[in-house]
């Protein structure tokens, strides 16, 4: 075998793992889902999700003529607006990093920042 | 030829291995993140995060520690008394004028020696025997809470009135026949500081017997780890900035890795109404009889989650050098205090569990 088929051959062989790297980069992509979402949870259940990259506001009943107003803004979430006796949710401030949560207890209402699988999140803030 | 046929060979066992490491994703079972929510307990909310094989098996785990949660909230209740159980609030209605002696379950009896131990301990910053200067404070805060307008402070000569009993030697315990009896019939007791973290640590302690791991119980702020999280790594936690207006741009203070551990913070930012637009949190020592303003956050790590909360409470109120000492004389007990600038002082140890956190 002479030097210029050794080297052809090389190149065969650089051109194969790059590309059965490129096909499983893809897949990996195909497989993850961007970014991360603004979840809401009344009593514990989760009604919806919604994904921080939108703009969105969505009001949130809970029974008993509970209501809270979500915004999704800039990529934060934060409680524009409720009508709970106590309006801590409201003062919260905006969230947006994973693990992050607004609470309304007195509607049992949890906002909550989750990530897509393939990055860290935090269990819990205190 | 015989080269080429060797590097086809070996893309071929490359893409073998690419496409094992897919399917492997599939096939075995790792253990899933669940959490769940409840509302109901502790007047607070409560989190549960588990990783489990199945959902079935977070399920049920997350059943059992919800009765057990269900009972310690019952039990160590003071506003409400609940059918066929003498509970706290029992321990402290009056009949006649004067309070009866009661037969309490055991939890009762364990909760408040505990309670006594930790007196002596903080040098009575916790002290469960304050409830009637507690209460005149709660009611206070519910009025300015539902009429902002007009909300007020209570009256000091209410306070001090009513810091005349608060002498926990009232506070007497039969260990034998089970029995709590207050012997000053105007003093309560008010376990708030104390009985959520020393509640959190029974039903640990429960779980860990039955043989459950990679377990975290947030329990308003009360955050106790059992095992490990993700991937088999410590559970990931931050503390919240205790500074309000600072939250947007930096949500968090610090993060800690933490397995099989407690962390639990007290803070000014928690629960608070406002009077003439300065705001008054829940925290009340026992020598001013107003809410403490050394720091706006105190956070205490440590093993067991009681003892945590009531370090935190207390540390709260006394100076880091009346601090350090008490936890100075304890094991495994590291300390964070932001004081009201926003500085932040840490026991020496502290800084072995936190890790940078950059992940947005």
């Amino acid at each position: 075998m002479n030097n210029k088929k050794k080297f052809k051959n090389d190149i065969i062989l650089a051109v194969i793992v790059i590309a059965v790297a490129a096909v499983g980069l893809l897949l990996l992509n195909i497989f993850k889902t961007e970014g991360s979402f603004a979840v809401i949870k009344i009593d514990g259940k989760e009604t919806e999700r919604y994904p921080l990259s939108v703009n969105t506001e969505v009001v949130i009943e809970t029974g008993d003529n509970g209501r809270n107003t979500l915004v999704i803004e800039d990529n934060k979430a934060f409680m524009k607006d409720a009508n709970c006796p106590d309006k801590i949710c409201e003062g919260h401030s905006k969230i947006s990093y994973k693990g992050e949560t607004i609470v309304c207890l007195p509607h049992k209402v949890v906002i909550e920042i989750v990530a897509d699988e393939a990055t860290d999140e935090l269990d819990a803030v205190v | 030829m015989k080269r080429k046929s060797f590097s086809i060979f070996l893309s071929v066992i490359l893409l073998a291995s690419q496409l094992s490491f897919f399917t492997s994703c599939n096939t075995v079972k790792e253990k899933q993140k669940f959490s769940e929510y409840y509302f109901d307990y502790f007047d607070t909310v409560t989190t549960i995060t588990g990783y489990t094989e199945t959902e079935e098996e977070f399920k049920s785990i997350c059943e059992e520690i919800k009765t057990e949660l269900n009972n310690y909230h019952k039990l160590y209740n003071i506003y409400f008394r609940y059918e066929g159980m003498n509970n706290i609030c029992v321990i402290n209605e009056l009949i006649d004028g004067k309070h009866n002696v009661v037969k309490v379950d055991e939890k009762i009896i364990d909760l408040l020696l505990y309670s006594k131990e930790m007196y002596t301990l903080t040098n009575g910053k916790i002290n469960v025997a304050m409830g009637s200067v507690l209460s005149i404070w709660h009611k206070y805060r519910n009025l300015g809470l539902s009429d902002p307008a007009n909300a007020e402070l209570p009256p000091q000569n209410l306070l001090k009135e009513a810091m005349k009993h608060t002498d926990i030697n009232n506070l007497e315990i039969d260990e034998e026949n089970n029995t709590v009896f207050l012997s000053d019939p105007e003093m309560i007791l008010d376990v708030g500081a104390i009985a959520k973290g020393y509640a959190v640590e029974r039903i640990a302690e429960y779980l860990i017997n039955k043989g459950v791991s990679d377990f975290l119980l947030n329990i308003g702020g009360n955050v106790r780890t059992i095992g490990m999280g993700k991937n088999n790594e410590p559970w990931k936690v931050g503390i919240e900035n205790p500074d309000i207006e600072k939250q947007e741009e930096a949500p968090h203070i610090e993060y800690l890795k933490l397995s099989d551990m407690s962390l639990v913070t007290s803070g000014c930012y928690q629960r608070f109404y406002e009077v003439n637009g300065k705001n008054y949190h829940h925290i009340i020592d026992p020598e001013t009889l107003l809410p403490g303003n050394k720091y706006l956050s105190v956070s205490v790590l440590t093993k067991d989650s009681g003892l945590g909360d009531a370090l935190s409470t207390s540390l709260f109120l006394m100076s880091i050098e009346d601090g350090k000492k008490i936890v100075e004389s304890l094991e495994n007990v590291e300390v964070m205090w932001v004081k009201t600038d926003g500085e932040q002082i840490y026991t020496d140890g502290f800084k072995n569990y936190t890790f940078e956190y950059e992940n947005k």
